[in-house]
């Protein structure tokens, strides 16, 4: 479902600031979205100038993070928003947040594509096509729900963290026998399974991003779900 | 107890009319959850419709704030539940209002009595051209009171319960009058609470006072509610989700939604409620 367009505020300077503190978010995802792209083409195409742009980049993410604390934390204390306002601004700060660590993501993934650069090509590179293809979808919707303030979408991309986390241990379980029987690439096996590990955590993120949005649109809180019923 | 005179006062000194339960709320229950009833009431200016078939249960012991735009009958709503809305010429009511059970228009009921039963405190403090000791106890000496020690114990007592004695009590005999706005607003609550009401109805009691003095009128209706009912209509959001439990959203004469607070000022149910506290209205 969809969360009507809200009218605007009678303050028309309240509407400005929620709207401000919303396309930050938006910047620090499109950035991020940029740089974990980099990072993947570096990757791909064992070129580390993508890799240099997605480190160097990172710089403006951390500070877009900290804008998007300032803008809430001043919508806060000027309008004291209630209801959905204050929903949506709890989320954009806790989304800024989840966004900047996939970016941190991006850039250890662009570290560990330098080094498999710097050895010959291992065929087991593109066993991660799967990986990145899900966790880049799950980063794209969990964006396009906040966007969209579409929390159906939103509650729809936490199981599909359990296939990613799935992916992941499959791919480690790989590696690691490739590891016993070729121990020539062990590094690279390493840096491979590292890199596994960032586009599971990538996922995780996404999650969160997805209960932020879930919260803001719906007012429900979806986390930890599974424990607080086995409470 | 000791009071100024350092007399004691015993249950038998104090007058029947003040401690006797009114035949209103003799079986009176701390805690019920529908002391105050609402049953499909509608109020009329002359022919103007002010309120159209509001239903609300409103619990003992508790901060229950009214909020809504001007006009949308929350004030109206408020001030009949001690019947002032009578003192206008052209009024009429349809539906009941009771309280613990009993209906506040049964004949049975003194109009005095009720408004003894229920205290009320008005946007503009309005204390007598009098000292601040005759101010708190001009209830007892119109019910009759002259014993010393009472009217003493009853100063000192509400005004502590106003939070207002440490401030005044060097001054007692000196005229209300020369205190600060927000002194006089407690003053009221101190002299609303004199003859020990049972609810205490606020119409927009920190609307003229700053935000210090806001800080410590908030403050003494949280302490209050552990005695009293409260009602309070406000036009300060904040103020109403800072100090109610309960809060109802009226507009255009019907009450849209009522729920406790945080559910109104989190997520309430109605569009309407939630642009409105959200300032999308109009």
């Amino acid at each position: 479902m969809h969360a009507e367009p809200a009218r605007p505020h009678t303050l028309t300077t309240f509407t400005a600031a929620l709207d401000q503190l919303r396309s930050t978010v938006l910047m620090i995802s499109s950035l991020t979205r940029r740089n974990l792209q980099n990072s993947i083409k570096g990757l791909m195409e064992r070129d580390d100038d993508w890799c240099n742009n997605s480190i160097a980049d990172d710089e403006e993410i951390d500070l877009l993070e900290m804008q998007i604390d300032r803008e809430g934390i001043e919508v806060m204390s000027r309008f004291q928003p209630v209801a959905s306002d204050l929903r949506e601004v709890i989320s954009s700060i806790k989304i800024g947040a989840n966004i900047e660590r996939i970016a941190d993501q991006a850039v250890n993934i662009a570290r560990r594509a330098r080094k498999l650069n710097e050895q010959p090509e291992l065929a087991e590179l593109h066993l991660l096509d799967e990986l990145i293809l899900h966790s880049m979808e799950m980063f794209d919707d969990a964006i396009r729900a906040f966007a969209e303030r579409n929390g159906d979408l939103a509650k729809g991309i936490k199981p599909r963290d359990k296939e990613l986390d799935q992916l992941n241990r499959n791919l480690t379980d790989t590696l690691v026998n490739r590891m016993q029987d070729d121990s020539t690439n062990l590094p690279g096996y390493l840096n491979l399974i590292f890199i596994s590990r960032c586009l599971e955590r990538i996922g995780d993120h996404s999650a969160s991003i997805a209960e932020d949005v879930v919260f803001a649109v719906h007012a429900e809180d979806i986390r930890h779900l599974g424990k607080t019923a086995k409470e | 107890m000791e009071t100024l005179s350092n007399e004691k006062v015993t249950e038998d000194m104090i007058p029947p009319d003040i401690t006797q339960p009114l035949p209103l709320t003799d079986d009176f229950v701390p805690g019920e959850s529908n002391f105050i009833q609402v049953k499909d009431f509608k109020f009329f200016y002359g022919k103007k419709q002010a309120l159209h078939g509001i239903n609300l249960e409103i619990p003992s012991r508790k901060v229950t704030a009214f909020i809504g735009p001007s006009g949308c009958g929350k004030s109206t709503l408020l001030r009949n539940f001690n019947r002032m809305n009578e003192l206008i010429p052209g009024v009429r009511h349809e539906g009941d209002i009771t309280i613990h059970g009993t209906s506040i228009y049964d004949p049975s009921v003194e109009i005095i009595a009720l408004r003894r039963r229920i205290g009320m405190v008005f946007q503009k403090s309005n204390p007598f051209p009098m000292s601040i000791y005759e101010n708190i106890v001009y209830p007892l000496r119109i019910a009759g009171q002259k014993n010393r020690a009472v009217l003493d114990e009853t100063v000192e007592r509400c005004l502590r319960s106003a939070a207002l004695w440490e401030e005044v009590k060097d001054r007692l005999h000196e005229s209300a009058l020369g205190l600060s706005g927000g002194q006089m607003q407690r003053l009221c609550i101190a002299r609303a609470v004199a003859s020990r009401p049972e609810i205490l109805l606020m119409d927009e009691p920190c609307s003229a006072l700053d935000p210090i003095a806001t800080a410590k009128v908030e403050e003494l209706i949280i302490e209050l509610k552990k005695d009293f009912t409260i009602l309070i209509v406000t036009h300060n959001m904040q103020q109403a989700s800072r100090v109610s439990e309960l809060t109802a959203f009226f507009y255009l004469g019907n009450l849209v939604e009522f729920d406790s607070t945080r559910k109104i000022f989190t997520n309430p149910s109605k569009k309407q409620t939630e642009e409105y506290i959200t300032g999308r209205f109009g």
